[in-house]
């Protein structure tokens, strides 16, 4: 397989489109100041078609000069892109520094059917793919995708292709929407829209309408705040739905696909070996449904960081271990856990009852200095459901390590549980405050690798001398292992 | 795990610390005083109270610059074990680490301008998990805590 390879011919389109789109935004405004200043007259809108046509010509021909510019080949032990229409660069990256093959299919690419290929390696950044192949055929994207991972599979015969193992169904996906707790995400959208109508509305129609609301601000907040949160549900189920639309997980051999997405078509490989900890995450909104997400940290080659990824976005709590066992079955136990000590308990409700606390009394010396009105201390009302909250994560939280994996499970708004090998640890910390010096407690906290950085499993609160006893026991046992 | 770990960090850290502390709180003394001055000049306030954020400061750089170095000194202890390494620190928080030497990428000691000076240096080892460092060791203590660690991890490795 030497031979140098082009794209399907779809990609002078996209070239193109990329190009246009890119000159678009530069010549948009004067072409719109052009217009309004020249008025609609025949002579200037006949100027602005040929100038549109121009340019549009100009970008297909780019098109065609760059699709016919890039070359892409596998050779020997490497991958090797060539592109540039005047400046050529030609690219190798060698195939085992490949950390994934993903393809993602734009609503073009959809249209046509055809497939963009990245091709991602360690070495780069994070956003970025390494090597971006905008359109190739099914059967173009297969085979190199084949050549790729073929040289890590190390000679796996053609098999039958990966085995389904959960797919998300329609029903589902609503459902992972409508309980995803993304109305915060969704809230960030609605600012923006309204900032949008800020300067959209002439300062004197929202003058007007703010007298005419103003006396009754009372009825406008009770229909305000449910409308947005309403449409800020809405949003999240919109979002859910494009991004998760489809989801299927499937498994070959060692490797994990996953295939998703309602416009954009996305499909990525994870090699089990690179995964790190699993996240069973219940959500506010989903752990009273018997319902959990679970998501994979894996890590990149050498030192480079990997991701955090949807592993599956719904499933029901009592069917994660089946799922575990058939995904990822490294990580599939579900130990007994040890509670906390009941001494935690104090520590706990006065760590979720301690913000508040500076907040109400800050609220109501400020309510109260700047209206002279101590409304703020309404803020303290908010004391008992934070003292609740405190006892929930006490609830919650607890451990276990167990055939070799660390098990544990801790609170933040939704239920998460952690589990990690221990031959993933990269560190084990244990930290003691000075609160938790007087009452023998401490803060357990074991590192895997994960984004830039790790991703730490943490128990916080523990007995001084289990934490102690925990992080010994987690030592590598390297030298009887054979790691 | 086993009682504190055996090694300390080289003494002139302690003064090294000191004179770090004194330069962060540099910028923080004259903005202090610029409020100060700024007080009495525009706000109409008594010298006794516009001194306050001065006074403040100089408290705070009494215990930056006094006490927490020699604390710091004092907590601070590693070990380099035949499969871990084990790190202490931390005044009133104090942390335990222990990273397995299978775990470490690769090793660097590095050194600032004032390092250099006090002739001393820091050990920063590498997990996928990210950096950890041993600062202020002599630079022959550096050198060869570096090796050491290079040398313990290409073993592990082999097994």
């Amino acid at each position: 397989m030497s031979s140098e390879r082009h794209l399907h011919p779809v990609a002078m389109l996209i070239g193109a489109i990329g190009t246009l789109r890119r000159w678009i935004s530069g010549l948009i405004f004067p072409g719109i100041v052009l217009l309004m200043s020249q008025g609609f007259s025949l002579r200037t809108v006949a100027l602005f078609l040929i100038g549109v046509l121009v340019v549009a010509a100009l970008a297909a021909l780019w098109g065609f000069l760059s699709w016919r510019a890039t070359t892409y080949t596998v050779i020997g032990n490497s991958f090797r892109l060539k592109r540039g229409v005047f400046q050529k660069s030609e690219r190798t990256i060698p195939l085992d520094h490949v950390q994934s093959v993903d393809t993602v299919q734009g609503v073009i690419q959809r249209a046509f059917g055809v497939f963009e290929v990245r091709i991602e390696t360690a070495g780069g950044g994070s956003s970025e793919p390494d090597a971006s192949l905008s359109a190739l055929d099914r059967a173009a994207a297969q085979s190199l995708r084949r050549e790729i991972s073929g040289s890590q599979m190390e000679g796996t015969e053609e098999t039958a292709g990966p085995a389904v193992l959960r797919k998300l169904s329609t029903r589902e996906l609503f459902v992972a929407g409508a309980t995803s707790g993304q109305i915060g995400v969704a809230f960030s959208v609605l600012a923006v829209g309204s900032q949008l109508f800020d300067d959209f509305f002439s300062d004197d129609f929202v003058r007007r309408l703010v007298e005419t609301l103003a006396p009754n601000w009372l009825m406008v907040l009770l229909i305000f705040i449910p409308v947005g949160l309403l449409l800020a549900w809405f949003l999240a189920i919109a979002g859910t739905v494009l991004a998760y639309t489809g989801f299927t997980l499937s498994r070959e051999e060692d490797f994990l696909y996953i295939k998703r997405g309602l416009l954009e078509r996305r499909e990525a490989t994870i090699p089990l070996a690179r995964i790190q900890a699993i996240r069973i995450s219940e959500g506010v909104l989903r752990q009273p449904f018997g319902l959990a997400a679970v998501r994979v940290e894996s890590a990149g080659y050498g030192e480079d960081a990997g991701v955090s990824t949807m592993l599956f976005p719904l499933l029901p709590r009592g069917e994660v271990q089946e799922f575990l066992a058939e995904a990822t079955p490294e990580f599939a136990v579900n130990p007994a856990l040890q509670k906390l000590p009941r001494r935690a308990l104090r520590r706990y409700v006065f760590r979720a009852v301690f913000g508040y606390l500076v907040l109400a009394l800050a609220a109501t010396l400020i309510s109260f200095l700047v209206f002279q009105y101590a409304v703020g201390l309404l803020a303290f009302f908010l004391l008992l459901p934070a003292a609740l909250y405190g006892w929930l994560c006490y609830r919650d939280a607890g451990w276990a390590f167990e055939e070799d994996r660390l098990v544990v499970r801790y609170r933040s708004l939704g239920r998460k549980t952690a589990v990690a090998p221990r031959r993933r640890l990269q560190s084990r910390e244990v930290t003691r405050s000075p609160f938790q010096r007087r009452v023998r407690l401490a803060t357990f906290l074991a590192e895997v690798a994960s984004g830039s950085g790790g991703y730490a499993l943490r128990v916080t609160d523990l007995d001084a001398r289990t934490a102690e006893k925990l992080a010994g026991n987690l030592a590598p046992a390297a030298r009887l292992e054979g790691a | 795990m086993k009682g504190e770990p055996a090694e300390r960090l080289d003494p002139r850290a302690i003064t090294l610390w000191r004179i770090t502390g004194l330069l962060n709180l540099l910028p923080l003394l004259v903005g202090a005083g610029f409020a100060a001055w700024a007080l009495i000049r525009f706000g109409d306030v008594s010298l006794f109270l516009a001194v306050v954020p001065v006074l403040a400061v100089l408290v705070l750089g009494g215990m930056v610059v006094g006490v927490a170095p020699g604390l710091r000194w004092r907590r601070w202890r590693y070990e380099i074990r035949p499969d871990e390494i084990d790190l202490q620190r931390g005044i009133l928080w104090v942390d335990r680490t222990l990273v397995p030497l299978a775990r470490i990428q690769h090793v660097d000691t590095r050194q600032g301008p004032l390092q250099r000076r006090f002739g001393l240096s820091t050990v920063v080892f590498y997990t996928a998990a990210g950096p950890n460092q041993i600062p202020e060791l002599s630079v022959p203590v550096a050198a060869e805590v570096r090796d050491r660690i290079a040398e313990l991890t290409g073993e592990q490795d082999e097994l």
